[in-house]
């Protein structure tokens, strides 16, 4: 047995009496035993564990635990719960928005395979979820539907709304005009909780709150789909409006009776022609520059 | 510990046992570690009612390794911005005077040389050793209040012995 084995085991008290010879005769002991002794000054303050104990025990009756421990892990699982239910709902409710921009066009597919054509500086909103249970859109400007068959179908307006089954039909609503236009089927236009059914051919037309009757319109479809927008006896601001619309200009009125009525069409495609068919037939001259046109009365 | 295993922090009695078990060796811990300044017997306290805080938490097998974390935590705090000070209870009390003056004056003075060393040992080794040389503790009843092993503990113990006849002999 080593030297350092034999202290070892004299540090762990585990020295046999055998062993305890070997190690009295080390010659390291005498300054082992002074060393050990000498360490025995330093023991730790004297620790009264029952004294102690009382004075935990006088601290922790003041604090009795507080029913929050069962509450906060509850609460953590309800506010997971309510965000997850939060972005459910708003992903599930979120409303798709198809809008265009002037001179623009677009055809929009809906869920159940309806098409929706979208004319210039229009906004269709839908929502994708809730089609099946309701087929309904919100629209400003001017759209032509071609509606599948099913539910009903309903198109809200400002103006008035319009319900169909599957069919097909224009609806336009602008500043003070509101017309729609039964291409098949059958529509029912609702203005002023007063609702007019059009059959194929029939239109309706509201303009500064006026009902205009119309003649039968004899197109399978409206005429902008085709790049052209023709008008039969409507005033000639609505006109001017909608040429703005479809070019992306403003149109300046001089000495020209705004009111009067114009029948006539013009192309979307060519703005020189376009303003001459609706210029000349009024004996109007036009001028203009970049994003301005002034027309004036010859 | 046996039964009180699966019992509830929270019920007074398991709390007031593992208090006897373990809060004399927390204290002798907490004093051979980081002297006597930093109030070891405040920690005691307060490392005990962050466990009563805690009881719903802490199973009773982690009571221990929670304590002696939580008041070693709560003296580091305190001690960051201090050297340790380490100031030993020096004079154990006379009860007899008829040692020669020229012995009693040898003692003064190695006890100054051996407080010296002593405060020059890392703080793992004098825990360890101190644990074992005063309290009189057995390697192994050492390793596991500090979570560590036998062989560890031997080592540490014997470094610090080592260490202290080595200082002892140069001062």
């Amino acid at each position: 047995m080593n030297r350092e084995e034999l202290i070892l085991k004299w540090l762990d008290n585990n020295l046999t009496e055998q062993e305890l010879e070997a190690f009295k005769n080390l010659e390291d002991y005498d300054e082992l035993v002074t060393l050990n002794s000498g360490l025995q000054a330093f023991k730790a303050g004297d620790y009264n564990t029952e004294q102690e104990l009382e004075k935990v025990m006088q601290v922790v009756k003041t604090r009795k635990k507080t029913p929050a421990n069962l509450l906060k892990p509850l609460l953590r699982i309800a506010a997971v719960l309510a965000i997850c239910f939060g972005v459910y709902y708003y992903t599930t409710t979120l409303n798709t928005t198809v809008a265009t921009e002037f001179a623009q066009k677009t055809t929009i597919e809906l869920p159940d395979a309806s098409h929706v054509s979208l004319n210039a500086k229009s906004v269709l909103v839908y929502n994708k979820s809730d089609w099946k249970d309701h087929r309904e859109v919100e629209l400003e400007g001017e759209a032509f539907f071609k509606v599948a068959k099913g539910s009903s179908f309903k198109v809200n307006t400002s103006a008035g709304y319009v319900t169909v089954y599957g069919t097909q039909f224009n609806v336009k609503q602008r500043d003070h005009y509101f017309e729609v236009i039964c291409y098949e089927g059958l529509v029912g236009v609702t203005y002023n909780s007063h609702e007019t059914k059009l059959k194929p051919g029939d239109s309706f037309l509201i303009i500064d709150g006026k009902t205009i009757a119309k003649e039968k319109e004899n197109r399978s479809e409206p005429s902008w789909l085709n790049n052209a927008s023709s008008f039969t006896s409507v005033p000639y601001k609505m006109v001017v409006e909608e040429f703005e619309r479809q070019y992306n200009v403003d149109i300046t009125l001089l000495g020209i009776d705004s009111s009067q009525l114009f029948t006539g069409s013009f192309t979307h495609d060519n703005m020189d022609v376009a303003l001459k068919s609706i210029t000349l037939p009024l004996h109007v001259t036009y001028s203009k520059t970049d994003h301005s046109i002034t027309l004036k009365r010859e | 510990m046996g039964k009180q295993l699966h019992g509830n922090i929270c019920e007074e009695h398991l709390f007031s046992s593992i208090f006897k078990k373990y809060s004399k060796d927390l204290h002798d811990f907490l004093y051979y570690k980081f002297g006597e300044l930093l109030n070891p017997k405040d920690k005691v306290q307060e490392a005990f009612i962050k466990l009563w805080e805690n009881c719903t938490k802490i199973s009773p097998d982690k009571a221990k390794s929670f304590l002696f974390t939580t008041a070693n935590n709560l003296m580091l705090n305190e001690a960051a911005h201090q050297k340790v000070v380490l100031k030993y209870q020096q004079n154990k009390p006379k009860l007899s005077t008829n040692e020669s003056p020229e012995f009693l004056m040898q003692e003064t003075e190695y006890n100054d040389k051996l407080q010296k060393a002593l405060a020059n040992l890392t703080e793992a080794q004098r825990v360890a050793f101190l644990m074992n040389r005063v309290e009189g503790k057995r390697f192994k009843e050492i390793a596991v209040l500090l979570d560590i092993s036998t062989k560890a503990v031997e080592k540490r113990i014997y470094g610090a012995l080592e260490k202290l006849r080595k200082d002892i002999k140069e001062l």
